[in-house]
């Protein structure tokens, strides 16, 4: 969903999406480099970035993982030059390693890590707060609280981070990264900075002498941080009337600013945007009042901040925050009204809306029509039933974790980046059933590669089936070190991975078309059988390039694809396409089945499978 | 004034998350402050997704709660259902009359029976977009005959011309008439459904 909508001069009004203007905040502050691994809520900053790089001189790349992203972002910064990195909640614990470490040795070029955390946990295995992340390795946090703040503060940070030399965290949430808002574009400078590499091995080893040494220093950059930040133009105080202070962090200001002018209150506001360290000022005289109310999400961050800093400074005022909103989920301006109006002491009563008193079936997010995920997952579930086993199915982050869904049923557990082969390797030293694991392409190269040497090395008996549809799909189509090409579709070495798993010393490696179940199925099959009979580990591939990149490009290149019908005098009304298969395509329709030409993407995939042979190629469709 | 919010639902591929930065355009145009919510979810295509949009005079946030929205714009009969709650009690919903039944799925209620229970909850409007977004040049711009849809109530101060204008800006070409004209027969066939039941 990412535009070249962050060209533009200053002075410039534009409706951009927040992680656009995160992205228009680094071109602002003139970075020489962006990198991120994608992953919702954070994926459009360095793909829109990836836009405007050659309009605006600057490099960005895919990286295969967040420790490999924030390790080349880094190396930049020890150029003196400015840089970016951008990856969801989860992806941080991924980059935490050097991280923790980040904090001891600080930056020379400005370095800017955003966290776009999940509230809800809408698409993501957890729903973690990052902010915390910033206090156990001394990286600052810094909290926007609407999409122009997003703009404005990705770019003033770059030089906050230069003047401290210290990285930041630009911690966002998917409501403030996935919504759009009015932003106003600033000036973008010509930095002209010479890149050289700053030479300091007593800084940049992290060996034991200087390591204490580092600590120390860190902890006097972080209290001198708090002392600054007290005029720092992002926090503000508003006056108002009575004794109950209300204090937002971040994005939670966005729902305080609404609910205090919902319940027509004027209480004394404290904004903040750095939430780690608090900016010491303004926490002694939000001390002063009675009574604090602290809304943010998740977990309670300033809120504790402040009762230790109350404790510190001998004061108690009573303070309030978790007890009244909630811990879990994410907030609305109605919930922050409710919590807002039982301590403020007004009425308020939360509206309640209509139902259609209707019993809706639920509309899980499924694999597209097209998809070779469904074909693999068809073909290696008939696989294990012909090999007379039961697997343990193992699974892993991507589109393909939608085999979890009915009928497939095929993600007896799904974890962490590459944790269907880690955990899988557990389960199958002990499983008398065969362990099957399914990991996609773009994660395989994340955080596969480790575990399959692993299963070679130390001689697992896995079927490990990568699901290969050459590109990054579920966050929107990111190339890989599998695809080919870079950011914007040029040419680029192609890793492969079949070769990959062979050079790690796996014995049985085959590649499958996916569409191909027949042979796909006899791949499994064999594969299962390898590794009960050898105890080792087999790789099958099952290739097909996602089905929706390869219609957008037959659409392009002006090429008919074929769709496919039912012939209904023929079909015997099994239900095999619909109830096994489960094409979106496909519907039943009195006793047969019939076919959504608007859906159908022309796999053929249906008419393979069909036993009564009643379905084929319908002509030239659109 | 409190801020005016419109709920657009529908199923993923169907063009929800343009329709709101349309939308959040128009009114920027319009001289209000805008907030566009969108939820990128686990799929590409097929599943259950939601779009806010609000605007105001300040800058409002981005999130609809249950009994505030003022617009509803479904555009499948299933999804409109399922976010109905959404809608205040006296909210207007407009429908595309459209039903297409989850992969899979066991129980699905009929075009009719969704039609009638939504009709009965709050105020509505059905418009059959498919037929006109196929009159304007191309079935996939069922999304701007519903947007065109929208631009009819009153409810909401979402104005056919400034909607015009942004699609004329965005798409160009052929794409950009055909959306404009899907815009305009949504328009004309919600006014329409709207007259009828004012005689009513």
């Amino acid at each position: 969903m990412a535009s070249r909508g962050i060209i533009g001069e200053a002075g410039v009004r534009r409706l951009l999406l927040g992680n656009e203007a995160i992205a228009r905040g680094a071109v602002e502050a003139g970075i020489s480099a962006a990198t991120a691994y994608p992953g919702t809520p954070s994926t459009e900053i360095v793909e829109t970035l990836a836009e405007v790089a050659e309009e605006y001189g600057f490099y960005v790349e895919w990286s295969t993982n967040e420790k490999v992203a924030l390790e080349v972002a880094i190396g930049v910064s020890m150029m003196g030059l400015r840089a970016l990195t951008a990856m969801k909640h989860v992806g941080l614990n991924v980059a935490s390693d050097p991280l923790m470490s980040l904090g001891y040795t600080g930056v020379v070029g400005g370095l800017v890590i955003v966290s776009a955390d999940d509230p809800n946990a809408h698409s993501s295995q957890n729903e973690q707060d990052n902010r915390i992340y910033g206090m156990h390795a001394y990286i600052p946090v810094f909290e926007p609280s609407s999409v122009q703040e997003a703009k404005d503060m990705t770019r003033e940070l770059f030089d906050l981070s230069e003047k401290y030399s210290t990285a930041v965290l630009l911690r966002t949430t998917t409501r403030l990264s996935h919504s759009r808002g009015e932003v106003v574009f600033g000036e973008v400078p010509k930095l002209n900075r010479e890149a050289r590499f700053h030479r300091d091995p007593e800084r940049w080893a992290l060996l034991p002498p200087y390591n204490l040494r580092k600590h120390r220093e860190t902890l006097e950059r972080i209290k001198k941080l708090g002392e600054d930040l007290g005029s720092w133009h992002f926090n503000w105080f508003a006056e108002g009337d009575g004794d109950t202070l209300v204090v937002s962090a971040g994005a939670a200001h966005m729902y305080v600013a609404e609910a205090l002018k919902t319940l027509d209150v004027r209480s004394p506001l404290l904004k903040l945007s750095s939430v780690y360290p608090l900016p010491r000022r303004m926490v002694e005289k939000a001390l002063e009042f009675d009574r604090i109310v602290v809304v943010e999400e998740l977990e309670p961050f300033v809120e504790h901040q402040l009762r230790v800093a109350a404790s510190e400074t001998g004061r108690t005022p009573r303070i309030v925050g978790k007890e009244l909103f909630p811990r879990v989920g994410e907030l609305n301006a109605q919930l922050v009204a409710s919590g807002l109006a039982k301590v403020l002491g007004v009425r308020y009563e939360a509206q309640q809306g209509p139902s259609a008193g209707v019993e809706l079936p639920p509309r899980p997010p499924t694999l597209c029509p097209g998809c070779g995920h469904r074909a693999a997952y068809y073909a290696v579930k008939l696989a294990a039933m012909r090999a007379r086993t039961n697997p343990v199915w193992a699974n892993d982050i991507g589109c393909y974790t939608l085999g979890f869904y009915p009928p497939f049923r095929m993600a007896d557990f799904t974890w962490s980046m590459g944790s269907a082969l880690g955990i899988g390797m557990g389960i199958s030293r002990f499983s008398k059933e065969p362990v099957v694991a399914f990991i996609g392409d773009s994660t395989f190269f994340h955080a596969g590669v480790p575990g399959l040497v692993n299963a070679v090395y130390n001689r697992y008996p896995i079927v490990i089936v990568v699901m290969d549809n050459e590109i990054t799909a579920m966050t929107g189509h990111q190339p890989h070190p599998g695809s080919g090409m870079g950011p914007l579709g040029e040419p680029r070495p192609r890793v492969s991975i079949e070769e990959l798993a062979r050079a790690c010393g796996v014995e049985f490696v085959e590649v499958v078309p996916a569409y191909d179940v027949k042979r796909l199925m006899d791949a499994a099959e064999r594969a299962i059988r390898y590794v009960r009979e050898r105890g080792l580990p087999a790789v099958v591939v099952a290739r097909q390039r996602c089905a929706l990149v390869e219609l957008r490009e037959k659409r392009r290149r002006g090429e008919k694809i074929t769709l496919y019908k039912v012939l209904r005098e023929k079909c015997v009304g099994c239900g095999i396409c619909v109830d096994k298969f489960a094409c979106p395509a496909i519907l039943r329709e009195n006793k047969v089945v019939k076919i959504l030409p608007e859906l159908c993407a022309g796999c053929g995939v249906c008419a393979a499978i069909c036993p009564a042979k009643a379905i084929v190629p319908a002509g030239e469709g659109a | 004034m409190r801020p005016r919010s419109i709920v657009i639902a529908g199923v993923g591929g169907q063009g929800l998350l343009t329709m709101g930065s349309l939308l959040g355009e128009a009114l920027l145009r319009q001289g209000y402050r805008v907030s566009v919510g969108e939820v990128h979810g686990l799929s590409q295509r097929g599943g259950s997704v939601v779009v806010f949009v609000r605007y105001a005079e300040y800058q409002p946030s981005p999130v609809v709660a249950p009994g505030e929205g003022d617009v509803l714009v479904g555009l499948e009969l299933i999804e409109a259902a399922r976010r109905l709650h959404l809608l205040s009690r006296s909210g207007l919903a407009v429908v595309n009359d459209f039903l297409l039944p989850p992969p899979a799925a066991q129980k699905v209620p009929s075009r009719e029976e969704l039609v009638a229970s939504i009709g009965k909850a709050v105020k509505s409007v059905f418009v059959e977009a498919l037929p006109l977004a196929e009159k304007a040049g191309s079935p996939v711009a069922v999304n701007m005959v519903m947007l065109g849809a929208l631009a009819a109530c009153s409810r909401v101060d979402v104005s056919l011309d400034s909607l015009r204008n942004v699609v004329a800006a965005r798409f160009r070409g052929a794409v950009g008439a055909v959306n404009v004209r899907a815009l305009e027969l949504g328009y004309e066939e919600a006014l329409k459904k709207l007259r009828e039941q004012v005689q009513d």
